[in-house]
């Protein structure tokens, strides 16, 4: 185990499984619904200036000496 | 070896490092129970993509010893904290900290911890400024800063929603995030029902209220796939990234409600521009500046401006434009002036008081144009105490005074009713005795077409 300086509180470790499983479903349906919608083109543009949570990958095996 | 001439009062609560002063430059000491975690985030080319994705503040690697290593990251020039934040500008820190987390699980790191200080705004962005708070991903592991996370934002996301974003300044009375429970009770039953809320807030309440008398930790924790411990980020970042304020649309445009007509606000646009130019500030200041209408006027020529104004929704319009317009040097922030953000944390040192931020900061020019008569009339703030507050961080100061006649100031002082004589005292000669005691009077002329007058006024402190 690695260390660890504050209580990450015992019943939000446990309460993760019920959440990702929660969280699992949703992301399933919302896929779905998704597909859906865009199949009869009901798919809207989001307004958000925030880009997705995907970062842009560059090339990752190179050291960054430099940073 | 850096010297170092002063920790960091904020920098304690992580064993792995520290920050410190080396003169006026801000350092990051690494200590070598870090060492395994720093050279792989390092070498794998981590940092890097983190860097060159504007996810995280840069850094330069100043010394390597083998008792610890100094790093020295980029400046930032103002700090703001997370109950200064307006809407948009929460709700973006929280999906930075989600992103940072799901491009580090698929790297095998984690974000150790999840706190909203680790946060800031920087060149019209959010930052990540804590270049420690990475750890390697165990297989199989739940991910542990979740609560964190939970209390400094999703949860405070959540309660602005419901009841507006004045729940933001609860972060100022718990520095470790707001506590579930609390949280939970506070939101409308109704909220229960949501496939999102539910399970991350009322039920991690009663499950943090059941465990909570675990002192020998006895309990197995339940191992977590990768992929489970994705998709509570992705359902977390989705919801997060579609929530809207209710109080949003309250926000009417400003100017349009101004009591002097577009030519007057050209004149007051001209004047500001034609008083600054000579000054040619590096850091400007507007104190009360709405969504940054007149400061925007002089952004191409001041390399950092801030923007305050007591009304979020303001300060959120702001933020959208300069996001809109891709402006960098523009930081816009909630402040009230009647009750600037105090220091808190232990100490009282952990995050600096406004004032002292702002003395640090120095700005060359402040700004503080249709804000006086609050001051004076809504505040009851004496001239002579405000020109004090204004003096202990400006070195030129740029303030409009709303005369008697002016219909604003008349409509305040109408308020106080039978106390109206009380305020007799709001007049121009009493206006420059409290403010004359402090600066020096350096121009002054009325606002075309309106019953304002601008000054240019000069720190005494500051003259030579």
């Amino acid at each position: 185990m690695t260390f660890l300086y504050f209580d990450p509180g015992l019943g939000a470790m446990i309460v993760q499984a019920v959440v990702a499983a929660a969280a699992g479903i949703l992301l399933f349906s919302k896929n779905v619904m998704y597909k859906v919608k865009s199949f009869f083109g009901l798919v809207k543009e989001k307004k958000d200036t925030y880009d997705s949570i995907d970062i842009e990958e560059e090339d990752t095996n190179t050291d960054d000496k430099k940073n | 070896m850096t010297k170092k001439t002063d920790a960091h009062q904020a920098s304690f609560r992580d064993p792995s490092g520290y920050m410190f002063y080396d003169g006026k430059t801000l350092r990051r000491a690494i200590k070598p129970i870090y060492f395994p975690q720093y050279n792989k985030l390092k070498e794998s080319g981590f940092f890097k993509n983190l860097i060159s994705n504007d996810l995280l503040i840069p850094h330069e690697e100043t010394s390597v010893s083998s008792e610890e290593i100094i790093l020295t990251p980029e400046e930032i020039p103002f700090i703001t904290n997370p109950y200064e934040w307006s809407f948009e500008q929460y709700k973006h820190a929280a999906l930075h900290t989600l992103k940072i987390q799901k491009y580090a699980l698929s790297k095998g790191f984690i974000l150790k911890d999840a706190s909203a200080y680790n946060i800031t705004f920087h060149k019209g962005k959010p930052v990540f400024i804590d270049t420690l708070s990475f750890d390697f991903y165990e297989e199989g592991t739940p991910w542990r800063a979740y609560k964190q996370f939970i209390t400094h934002f999703f949860g405070p996301l959540v309660l602005a929603k419901y009841h507006g974003t004045e729940v933001f300044k609860m972060m100022q009375t718990h520095i470790d995030g707001i506590p579930v429970k609390l949280i939970s009770s506070l939101l409308p039953t109704r909220t229960k029902l949501s496939s999102v809320i539910y399970p991350n807030i009322h039920l991690l309440a009663k499950m943090e209220n059941k465990h909570s008398e675990d002192y020998k930790a006895e309990t197995k924790i339940a191992t977590l796939s990768k992929k489970a411990q994705e998709n509570i980020i992705e359902s977390l970042y989705d919801y997060i990234k579609g929530m809207t304020l209710k109080e949003a649309s309250e926000w009417g445009n400003y100017y349009d409600k101004t009591n002097y007509d577009e030519a007057a606000f050209e004149a007051k646009k001209t004047l500001i521009k034609e008083w600054i130019k000579p000054l040619a500030p590096q850091k400007l200041i507007d104190v009360g500046g709405n969504d940054g209408t007149f400061a925007r006027t002089v952004i191409d020529s001041v390399p950092q401006i801030i923007v305050t104004d007591i009304d979020s929704n303001a300060v959120d319009y702001n933020y959208k434009q300069l996001q809109k317009n891709k402006e960098t040097n523009m930081l816009p922030f909630v402040c009230d002036v009647l009750q600037p953000a105090p220091g808190i944390g232990f100490n009282n040192a952990e995050r600096n008081s406004l004032i002292e931020r702002l003395s640090d900061y120095a700005p060359d020019v402040t700004m503080a144009l249709a804000l006086i008569h609050h001051i004076t009339l809504s505040g009851n703030v004496p001239f002579e105490k405000s020109a004090s507050f204004f003096a202990s961080f400006s070195k030129n100061l740029i303030i409009e005074f709303p005369t008697r006649e002016d219909s604003w100031a008349q409509s305040l002082l109408v308020r106080k009713r039978e106390f109206i004589n009380h305020f007799d005292f709001y007049n121009e000669a009493e206006f420059e005795k409290g403010y004359l005691q402090y600066f020096t009077l350096e121009k002054k002329e009325t606002v075309k077409g309106t019953k304002r007058l601008l000054y240019l006024l000069k720190n005494k402190n500051h003259e030579g």
